[in-house]
């Protein structure tokens, strides 16, 4: 911030072609690859030949004429919806429960992490064992009740899609946690004896003070697991493969189905959908939560 | 400065979308022409061969691989490409990266999906094609004349594997011969309190077994080429008809309750325990059965049986584990070795190989080892006179058992299951360049 007005000196010492190397890394493996999904959405690229030619908007026109694409988009908006709700309100729950520095808190907290950096596709696997109908989530309940469960958790063309999304979010809520630990950190004391002062019961004190001082918080949570999931294919994929009946037939699922097809640039022209949706979405969600931390 | 800047990132943009230029990374420029058939003891010491297989086949080649290594000093490898085999497989083709050998299903849709005539090597003149039963020898494996496989067992057949136990007990004697006596014998079963039929919807694959079967007549009177031309479509009668009976042998309650959530691996169970009468399915379904028991209690317990409307005709449908094709990698070398481990494995390696399988014998100088179950002698006697699945004879393979999963678990109807393969079909057929799409 000192060195504005006094280019110069500053110049010297990092000259611009210091920029090279990370920007040769930046083009070869983000901005290249990104460009390749943007061209290759408009010509025909597919496994059954080696030409390549230039399609025009024959891709684009083809799949939203499709019902199956409209679907997956259906899904995919869902999906990330219900992600967004369960995600936050386990990690939120969570850091409230974990907020105080005690041993046992600590140690907890490390185990709610531990999910965030196993493998999402060892976790799908892990639940989709756990949810078959012979699985150990009804051998446990048909201990307590005694009698022989064996619901299909993840054969429900209606709640299947709550199911995953819960596993979704069960893996990443460690990650919301340690993010609303860090905004309830960061509040002032001040504040929160005030409000103490001032007869604030529990439930005021959350709902008044300290939830609307998490705002960037809320923000930062919500807008990842909502964008993020929409990206979702890993979980999905181990627990259900797009199943029972397509319900779960996510988009990146279709996409990955079109380019097991050898339809590549139809898979690419969808991967661009997806793109675009996300960065449609992002902006007014974004806006909005930044909205809600003007107050602060 | 902040010139530079945007001038260094315009340029950085300008390169990246010349780099972006179109090409297709899995194209390669092989050399074609008649090639040579190295003897197939030829000295191939340093030489690394790899082969591509899927979890079910990936143990395949062991006595074959061993037989070879000895023979010529050549070191083979076997890579597990992880399922959906076929899927990967094809994007790895795509993105340039090749085997010298892989697993491949041997139909036309399939090796089109791998662009043959660019990828892959042509097998025309092969040393052991003379050897080959005479009914076998051109029933698959060849695109546009031009063959790209060497079927190394008997194809798949589409058919119905019943318990003969339960068939006993309830007093049937002898197996269907058409479509109405087949339905009929479910009904009897059904009215004794057995179930007749055993579907896996939650592993959908074996769904699109029915419409094949229900299709046989059609397709031995051409179907699949109509199709092809674009002149017939899955929303007509014929094929439409055939999910329609299917849709109403489910409704009809002649399926297991848990047709939704089972799976390859309660079907086998099922069949084996006499939960279920019959199960229409594949070869690989019988190795689900092998795993379960063993040759003795196979004989005693299961039959197979072919089946059409019309009568006992099978439907072929060569998988995955049943040929092999030969990469053209560009190494002249290593294309050489790979033919060479392709005639031993046909030639003096074969009868090894079918002996370690325990399976048929494809060849009539190989004899079939004693051990192999007969069930599956029954599979093998049915191929000859079959006919072929849509996967054998149609140009492409559009996801018919997923639609057909989603009507079983009701969120597609009949029509709705024509319209969205129908729609694919044509996506696919349109991009292989097909006439009519």
């Amino acid at each position: 911030m000192l060195a504005k007005g006094k280019a110069g000196p500053r110049h010297q010492d990092h000259p611009l072609w210091f920029l090279i190397p990370a920007l040769a890394v930046l083009v070869v493996f983000f901005l290249v690859p990104t460009v390749f999904n943007f061209v290759y959405a408009f010509t025909d690229w597919s496994s059954f030949k080696s030409a390549i030619n230039f399609a025009g908007f024959d891709n684009f026109t083809s799949l939203f004429t499709n019902g199956t694409l409209l679907n997956s988009l259906k899904v995919t908006l869902l999906y990330a919806v219900l992600v967004a709700i369960f995600q936050n309100a386990f990690g939120l729950g969570l850091a409230l429960l974990l907020e105080k520095d005690t041993r046992v808190n600590r140690a907890v907290r490390v185990a709610f992490f531990v999910p965030v950096i196993m493998s999402a596709l060892a976790v799908g696997y892990i639940f989709q064992a756990l949810l078959k109908p012979d699985g150990a989530l009804n051998g446990i309940i048909g201990w307590f009740t005694g009698s022989d469960v064996s619901i299909p958790w993840l054969g429900s063309t209606t709640w299947t899609i709550v199911v995953v999304a819960i596993v979704h979010a069960w893996k990443w809520m460690g990650l919301s946690m340690l993010i609303y630990l860090a905004g309830l950190k960061t509040i002032s004391e001040d504040v929160l004896e005030a409000g103490r002062l001032d007869g604030a019961k529990r439930w005021t004190m959350f709902s008044a003070i300290r939830f609307p001082l998490l705002a960037p918080a809320v923000t930062f949570n919500v807008a990842t697991a909502l964008l993020g999931s929409m990206n979702g294919f890993d979980i999905v994929q181990a627990t259900t493969e797009g199943g029972p009946g397509g319900t779960t037939e996510l988009l990146n699922i279709y996409i990955f189905r079109t380019f097991g097809q050898g339809l590549f640039a139809q898979a690419t022209t969808m991967s661009l959908i997806l793109f675009l949706l996300v960065a449609i979405l992002a902006f007014p969600v974004i806006r909005y939560l930044r909205k809600r931390e003007d107050v602060l | 400065m902040k010139n530079r800047f945007r001038n260094a990132l315009a340029l950085a943009a300008a390169g990246a979308i010349t780099l972006a230029g179109c090409s297709d990374p899995g194209a390669d420029t092989g050399s074609d022409g008649p090639v040579s058939w190295p003897a197939q003891d030829a000295d191939l010491t340093g030489t690394t061969l790899t082969i591509w297989a899927a979890q079910n086949s990936n143990t395949v080649p062991d006595s074959v691989i061993a037989g070879f290594e000895e023979l010529t000093g050549a070191e083979v490898e076997v890579v597990t490409i992880p399922d959906p085999y076929e899927q990967g497989v094809q994007t790895k083709v795509a993105t340039g990266d090749k085997p010298d050998l892989a697993f491949w299903q041997p139909t036309g849709s399939q090796l089109t999906a791998l662009n043959a005539s660019q990828n892959l090597q042509p097998l025309d003149d092969a040393p052991w094609l003379d050897a080959y039963k005479p009914e076998l020898r051109d029933i698959t494996g060849i695109l546009d004349d031009t063959r790209y496989a060497a079927l190394i067992t008997t194809p798949a057949v589409e058919g119905v594997y019943y318990n003969k136990e339960v068939f006993a007990a309830n007093g049937i004697t002898a197996t269907p011969t058409d479509w109405d006596s087949f339905v009929q014998t479910a009904r009897d079963l059904k009215a004794a309190g057995v179930t007749p039929f055993h579907e896996m919807a939650a592993d959908k694959w074996s769904t699109q077994w029915w419409v094949h079967v229900l299709l046989a007549d059609a397709a031995a009177d051409g179907l699949w080429d109509r199709v092809n031309a674009n002149e017939e479509q899955f929303t007509d009668p014929t094929i439409l008809g055939a999910i329609e009976s299917y849709q109403a042998l489910i409704d009809e309650g002649l399926f297991n309750e848990d047709i939704k959530t089972a799976t390859f691996e309660d079907q086998g169970a099922a069949l084996l325990a006499g939960d279920a009468a019959m199960v229409m399915q594949v070869n690989s379904y019988f190795g689900q059965l092998q795993s379960l028991a063993d040759t003795e209690e196979l004989n005693q317990k299961i039959g197979f049986f072919p089946i059409s409307p019309s009568g006992n005709t099978g439907t072929f449908i060569p998988d995955q584990s049943n040929a092999l094709v030969a990469f053209k990698t560009g190494d002249e070398q290593r294309e050489a070795a790979a033919r060479q481990l392709l005639s031993y494995w046909m030639g003096d390696g074969y009868q090894d190989f079918v002996n370690a399988q325990s399976t048929v014998s494809l060849q009539a100088g190989v004899e079939t080892p004693a051990d192999v179950p007969e069930a599956l002698l029954s599979v093998s006697d049915s191929v000859g006179t079959s006919v072929g699945s849509m996967q054998a004879q149609a140009i492409a393979n559009p996801d018919l058992y997923i639609y057909l999963a989603d009507m079983i678990q009701g969120t597609k109807t009949p029509a709705e299951v024509a319209e969205a393969t129908q729609a694919q079909f044509a996506e696919l057929a349109k991009a292989q360049g097909a006439e009519g799409f």
